[in-house]
């Protein structure tokens, strides 16, 4: 069943990002990595990964891209209510870590900020890679700073930061071994290339997957994996990535609403 | 322990390795998963419900969960056809246990060539499902009615060979009267009971959940109806057809419950919500137990035995 959410405060991020935090009348045990179905009544459900958290109040960064985003960009406000379920779905390692890198892709950072404040308390060292388009897409480095020991930030036209892709970091920037893991989240086609250096220089790695959700609890057979048959939001959303280099969808296929699949190229090109 | 031999059946004509099957509408819509469910130990999977054309289904939410169960209004989504045939040619590749295509639509003419394709790309057995409670035009009219369901079993019995299951609405009158009229139409098994149609209202934003507003319910709380439902059909028509039955089945003593009423089979479903995947090999091993301690040697003698007098 649902509980009971009032928003606190939207901040607006970029012009496509907003976040909101809500207070939620009864505390939930989450871990970083897990996500909430949030509903907003006659608009919509989503999923959302939960991105801060402390007490009663949830943090959500929101991308407008569909209806039920578009509508709470243009139409929420501070106090209107929305019901929540959850948490769902499987989370980040968070035991012996001692060194660890994060590489985020866009608003893909929503589950990585979570995680750098758990691990942070756990006293891992946290070194943080963030990607963005451009200078207008960049938002939060500052939520990293007091976490984090380095922050990258990286713009693909060198508008802000570093010039170039997020995923140079691993290249150029640090030495890959000197971490436990990389956790990574972000658009698919760079996850699949963190994934795969990563693997090949034998250093751990977990991704944080999307999909079209339905559910939310294993049932309906929306998010389905191929050919492990993994649901992205029972089994996942986050995956190691030695699983994930088994699942010929991972950076390649996509579901739609109905379950037909379609190349994952296609879907960011259109 | 009992040999697992003691638990495997003929189901018209089929042979299960158990009296399991993964219920339609749970999962089921890649042969990815059905390889994963198949490892978990059931007996044979029925598909999602398959339609002539894709459908998106209803916008979230589309499943309210309560503690006795679960109301869904998924509405039918599914990639056609046309796209399964592929999934269903993947499965039977792949899967050893039998593998049962089920099959929704508005219109007798789609049902039988969707009916058919299923069965020409390799499906075991066709499942129609007669008795979506909440998806209009697509199947609760036509299967509430009779004289409908006696045409449109006809049709699809005409143009198929492999064994025909028929999924039964508990939303009707008398459900004896509707697995009459598949058993007239030249049904093998009937499958009893689809979800009991439902309604969640969130007291605080005062609105009916669902986007659909109506769905079915699961799980727990219809247990007891199916348990009555499958105990009428075995009682009126048990001479003529199999029935498998279904609904809230979480335990052994649901799936023992259903077969004394007269179940040769029993379906899983909503279970899976709640135990996870590992359901299927517990009730597996407490079915077995059960047939040892009672002194069965073979699943076939419990069925129907609760209407002896």
């Amino acid at each position: 069943m649902y509980i009971v959410g009032r928003i606190l405060e939207i901040k607006r991020l970029t012009c496509r990002i907003k976040a909101f935090t809500v207070e939620v009348c009864e505390r939930v045990n989450t871990t970083p990595g897990q996500f909430m179905m949030v509903w907003i009544p006659q608009v919509g459900e989503i999923p959302l990964s939960i991105a801060y958290k402390e007490d009663r109040l949830l943090e959500f960064i929101v991308a407008k891209v569909g209806r039920v985003t578009g509508h709470m960009h243009d139409n929420l406000s501070k106090g209107d209510r929305l019901a929540i379920r959850g948490p769902y779905g499987r989370g980040f390692t968070l035991r012996n870590v001692e060194k660890c890198l994060m590489i985020a892709g866009g608003y893909g950072l929503a589950p990585l900020l979570y995680l750098s404040h758990e691990l942070k308390r756990r006293g891992t060292e946290i070194d943080v890679a963030l990607g963005f388009r451009t200078r207008e897409d960049v938002f939060y480095t500052n939520r990293f700073d007091h976490v984090a020991d380095h922050v990258w930030v990286f713009t693909e036209d060198g508008s802000y930061g570093i010039k170039g892709m997020v995923t140079e970091v691993m290249k150029k920037h640090v030495k890959l071994k000197d971490y436990d893991i990389v956790y990574t989240c972000g658009p698919e086609l760079m996850m699949f290339e963190v994934v795969k250096h990563c693997l090949e220089q034998g250093v751990k790695v977990e991704a944080s997957l999307e999909r079209v959700m339905k559910c939310g609890i294993g049932i309906c057979g929306s998010c389905i994996l191929d050919p492990l048959g993994l649901r992205v939001c029972k089994d996942g959303p986050v995956f190691d990535g030695e699983v994930l280099m088994k699942i010929n969808d991972f950076g390649r296929y996509w579901r739609c609403l109905d379950g037909r699949k379609v190349p994952i190229k296609s879907r960011f090109n259109s | 322990m009992v040999g697992s031999s003691s638990l495997s059946i003929e189901l018209s004509g089929l042979s299960l390795r158990n009296p399991l099957i993964l219920a339609s509408g749970i999962l089921g819509t890649t042969f990815s998963i059905m390889k994963r469910i198949e490892a978990e130990g059931v007996g044979a999977i029925t598909t999602k419900s398959i339609t002539r054309e894709p459908r998106d289904g209803y916008p979230n939410p589309v499943v309210v969960e309560l503690e006795y169960g679960l109301v869904n209004a998924i509405g039918l989504s599914n990639p056609g056809i046309e796209y399964f045939v592929h999934e269903i040619k993947l499965a039977k590749r792949l899967l050893k246990i039998p593998l049962i295509v089920s099959v929704a639509g508005g219109e007798i003419e789609d049902i039988v060539y969707v009916s058919r394709r299923a069965a020409d790309a390799g499906a075991d057995a066709i499942e129609l499902n007669l008795s979506c409670p909440h998806v209009r035009g697509m199947g609760m009219e036509l299967g509430t009615d009779p004289i409908m369901v006696k045409e449109v079993v006809e049709s699809v019995r005409k143009r198929v060979s492999k064994p025909l299951f028929v999924k039964l609405s508990p939303n009707v009158t008398s459900i004896v009267e509707i697995g009459e009229a598949a058993a007239d139409g030249g049904a093998d098994v009937l499958v009893a009971i689809n979800t009991v149609k439902a309604m969640v209202i969130d007291v605080y934003l005062k609105k009916p959940i669902l986007s659909n507003r109506y769905g079915g319910l699961s799980g727990p709380a219809i247990h007891p109806i199916a348990v009555r439902c499958v105990y009428e059909l075995y009682e009126n028509l048990g001479d003529e057809v199999e029935i498998v039955g279904v609904g809230g089945v979480e335990t052994w003593r649901d799936a023992i419950e259903l077969i004394l009423a007269g179940a040769s089979a029993v379906g899983i479903g909503t279970a899976i919500v709640r135990r996870g995947l590992k359901v299927f090999r517990e009730i597996i091993q407490g079915m077995a137990h059960y047939l040892e301690e009672e002194g069965f040697s073979s699943i076939d003698e419990v069925v129907g035995l609760a209407h002896r007098r």
